[in-house]
C-alpha cells in the first residue's frame, strides 16, 4: 500500500490530471451540449482556435488569465457557427461539426504560423501557496478551474430548475415546449456553451499546459473527448474519470518512455486514442442493452438517417 | 427570405447559389488578408486549371480525393457516416509497403497487382474494423472512424521511424525509395498515374452496381426502413462490412497510390487532408457516385491552386483548409432544411 501514496505514484497522478485537464473541459462542454440534443464534433476545431487565441493574446498582454479568457469568447464564436448552421439551417449536424472542425483548424493554422516557436511563460507555479502547496505545486491554475466545474456542473444539471429545462430539452423538445420552456433557446445555449468550455480546454492546453504553441496542437483530443462523453454516460460527475483514461495514457506513455521501455515511442503514442476508444468498445454493450442514459433527442442522430 | 427560400428548392439553382456564395467568400478572404481579390481569385483559378501543368496537378490532387469520396458515400448508402478516409489510406499505404518490402526487386506486371492489392486489404480491414464496431455493439462509426484515424498515421510514423526505416537517409524517417517495379506508371510525363484511372472506374463500377445490382437495392431498402430490409432476407451487420470495407479499400489504393507516385517511399505527410477533402466531395455531390468525379476535380484545383496562392501572395497553404471549411459551411447552410419552413 506504501507504494500507491509514493512520491513517484503521487506525481504520476498529478501528471495524468494535468493532461486529463483539457480533455475533461471538453468533456464537461460536449455533455452539456449533447444533454440539449446537438452532437457537436467542431469541438476540436474550437480548441485549436481557443489555443492560438489564448497563446497569441498571452504572448502581447503577458496575462494568462487574460489569454484564457480571450481563448473561450473565439471558440464561443466559433460555436455559433455550429448553432446557426444545426439550429437555423437545419443542416445535419455531424457534417455541420465537421465543417466548423475543419474551419477551425485552418484558422488557427493560418493565423498561428508567426506564434511557431515562441514562447510564454504561462500562470507559474502554485507550490508557495501556504499549506496545500506541496500538493498545488504539482498542479496547475485550469486543473484547479477543471476540478471545481466538474461537480458545479453536476449539481447544476442534476439540482437546480434551469438544470432540468436543459435537459428536458434533450429529451423531448415537444414536451419541453409544453412546459413553457423555448427548446431553440436553450439548445443554442447548450452548444454556445459546449463552445465557450472547448475554448477554455484549447487555451488551457497551449498557456497552461504546453506554453507553446505548434500546428494541430490538440490532435484528437476534441474527438477523444467526444467519445468519451458517451463514455460517461452524459454524466458530468462521470467526466473526470472517463477524462482521465486520456490523461493517464498520455501521462503512463511519456512515463514509460522515460523507463526506457524497448517498445518505441510512436506505438506507445497510440495509447491516448486506443485505450478511450477500447473502453468505448468494451462499455458500448451495456449502452445498447439500457439505453446508457443517451438523451432521447440525440438518437435520431446517433442511429443514422 | 421567402423568395430565396423559393429559390433554393431546385437543386440546380442551390448549386449555382451556393458557387456565388463561395467566390464572393473567397474574394472576401483574400480582401482581408490584404491582397487584390480579384487578382489573385484570378491567379488562383489559373493555378488550378490555366495551363496543361496545372491541369495535370489538379488530377493529382483530384485522385486520391476521389478516392476517399467513394469511401464516404458508399457507407453513406447505408445511412453510415464515415470520415475514415485518411486513416484507411495511411493503413493501405502501410499494408501495401509491406507487400513491396516482402517480395523486393520483381518485374511491374507481378508487383503492382499485389501490391495494389495488399494496399485495398488493409483499408479494408480498417474500413471494416469501424463497420464491426458499428454493426455488431452499435460504436457509433463517425466517432471510431475519426479516431482511428489518428492511429493509422501513428502506426506509419512508427513503421517509418522503426522497423523500416532506412538507415541511409540520414536520418530522415523513410523507408528506402521503392524498386522500379513498385511505381505505378504515369501518364503524358506528368505526375498523373493509373490511380486516377482506377478510381474512375470504381466510382463507374459503383454508380452501376448501386443502381442496377439487386445488392444497390437491397442496400437502398436496408436503408429506408431496417426491419423491412431484414424481413426480405438482406443481412445487415455484413453489409455494414462491406460498405465499410470496400470504401476501405478505395482509400488503401489512394493510400499505396500517394506512396509510390508522389514518395516514391513509403514517409509520414502522406495525406494533405485527403480524407477529409473526400468527405466534403462526397458530401456536396450529394454522395452520387458519378457526379463526384467532377467535384473531385474542382476539389483537386482547389488545393493546387494553394501552391499558387503561396507563390503570388505567400498564403500559406492551410488558405485551402480555410476555403473548404468556408465551401462547406455555405453548402450545408443553402442545402439545410430551413427552407421548409420558409415556405409553405
Amino acid at each position: 500500500m506504501s507504494d500507491l501514496f509514493s512520491p513517484e505514484m503521487l506525481s504520476f497522478i498529478a501528471a495524468a490530471l494535468r493532461s486529463s485537464t483539457p480533455v475533461l473541459l471538453v468533456v464537461l462542454g460536449e455533455t452539456l451540449t449533447q444533454r440539449v440534443g446537438v452532437i457537436n464534433l467542431g469541438v476540436e476545431g474550437q480548441m485549436l482556435v481557443g489555443a492560438i487565441t489564448g497563446f497569441a493574446v498571452t504572448l502581447a498582454s503577458g496575462s494568462p488569465t487574460l489569454g484564457l479568457l480571450a481563448g473561450m469568447f473565439a471558440a464561443t464564436l466559433l460555436s455559433a457557427v455550429h448553432a446557426l448552421l444545426s439550429l437555423y439551417f437545419g443542416a445535419n449536424q455531424i457534417a455541420s461539426g465537421l465543417a466548423v472542425l475543419i474551419l477551425g483548424a485552418g484558422l488557427s493554422a493560418f493565423y498561428g504560423i508567426p506564434y511557431v516557436g515562441e514562447k510564454i511563460s504561462g500562470f507559474g507555479s502554485m507550490a508557495g501557496v501556504p499549506l496545500l502547496g506541496p500538493l498545488l505545486g504539482q498542479l496547475s491554475v485550469s486543473v484547479l478551474i477543471a476540478l471545481l466545474l466538474t461537480p458545479l456542473i453536476g449539481v447544476w444539471l442534476y439540482t437546480t430548475r434551469t438544470g432540468l429545462a436543459w435537459r428536458a430539452v434533450g429529451e423531448s423538445t415537444e414536451s419541453a415546449r409544453a412546459m413553457g420552456i423555448n427548446p431553440l433557446l436553450i439548445q443554442w445555449l447548450g452548444v454556445l456553451v459546449g463552445g465557450l468550455l472547448s475554448g477554455l480546454a484549447g487555451a488551457a492546453l497551449s498557456v497552461d499546459y504546453t506554453s507553446n504553441w505548434i500546428e494541430n496542437i490538440s490532435s484528437g483530443r476534441g474527438l477523444v473527448a467526444v467519445g468519451l462523453v458517451i463514455v460517461a454516460r452524459w454524466n458530468p460527475y462521470l467526466a473526470l474519470p472517463a477524462a482521465l483514461l486520456y490523461g493517464g495514457s498520455e501521462a503512463l506513455y511519456l512515463r514509460m518512455q522515460t523507463w526506457g521501455v524497448g517498445v518505441s515511442p510512436y506505438l506507445l503514442s497510440t495509447l491516448p486514442y486506443v485505450i478511450p476508444l477500447s473502453v468505448l468498445v468494451v462499455t458500448s454493450g451495456r449502452l445498447r442493452q439500457r439505453g446508457g442514459g443517451m438523451p432521447e433527442g440525440l438518437k435520431a442522430v446517433f442511429k443514422g438517417s | 427570405m421567402k423568395g430565396l427560400a423559393a429559390i433554393v428548392q431546385h437543386s440546380s439553382s442551390r448549386g449555382a447559389l451556393s458557387a456565388l456564395l463561395f467566390t464572393l467568400a473567397c474574394l472576401g478572404f483574400f480582401w482581408l488578408n490584404g491582397h487584390q481579390p480579384v487578382a489573385l481569385f484570378r491567379e488562383m483559378v489559373l493555378g488550378a486549371f490555366g495551363d496543361g501543368y496545372a491541369l495535370s496537378e489538379t488530377l493529382v490532387k483530384a485522385t486520391p480525393i476521389l478516392f476517399c469520396a467513394l469511401a464516404v458515400a458508399l457507407p453513406a448508402r447505408l445511412g453510415l457516416i464515415s470520415v475514415g478516409g485518411d486513416g484507411q489510406l495511411y493503413f493501405g499505404a502501410l499494408t501495401g509497403t509491406a507487400v513491396i518490402l516482402a517480395l523486393g526487386d520483381l518485374s511491374a506486371p507481378v508487383m503492382l497487382p499485389l501490391m495494389l492489392l495488399g494496399a485495398a486489404a488493409g483499408g479494408a480491414l480498417w474500413g471494416a474494423l469501424a463497420g464491426a464496431l458499428r454493426a455488431r455493439i452499435e460504436v457509433n462509426e463517425t466517432i471510431s472512424t475519426l479516431l482511428l484515424n489518428y492511429i493509422a498515421v501513428l502506426l506509419v510514423d512508427y513503421a517509418v521511424h522503426g522497423p523500416w526505416k532506412d538507415q541511409s537517409n540520414l536520418g530522415w524517417p523513410a523507408t528506402s525509395p521503392f524498386p522500379a517495379g513498385a511505381i505505378l506508371p504515369t501518364f503524358f510525363d506528368t505526375r498523373v498515374h493509373l490511380g486516377l484511372l482506377l478510381a474512375v472506374i470504381a466510382a463507374v463500377l459503383l454508380y452501376i452496381f448501386a443502381s442496377r445490382s439487386r445488392w444497390g437495392l437491397g442496400l437502398t431498402l436496408l436503408r429506408s426502413n431496417q426491419r423491412v430490409g431484414r424481413g426480405a432476407g438482406i443481412n445487415y451487420p455484413l453489409n455494414v462490412l462491406l460498405v465499410m470495407g470496400i470504401g476501405g479499400a478505395l482509400a488503401g489504393l489512394a493510400g499505396i497510390a500517394e506512396a509510390s507516385v508522389i514518395q516514391g517511399r513509403l514517409q509520414g505527410g502522406l495525406s494533405a487532408g485527403y480524407g477529409i477533402s473526400g468527405f466534403l466531395v462526397a458530401w456536396l455531390a450529394g454522395q452520387k457516385f458519378l457526379l463526384i468525379i467532377p467535384l473531385a476535380v474542382l476539389m483537386g484545383g482547389l488545393q493546387a491552386s494553394a501552391d499558387s496562392l503561396q507563390l503570388f501572395a505567400q498564403m500559406p497553404s492551410s488558405s485551402a483548409v480555410i476555403l473548404q471549411g468556408i465551401l462547406f459551411a455555405i453548402v450545408l447552410a443553402v442545402g439545410g432544411r430551413w427552407r421548409e419552413r420558409m415556405v409553405p
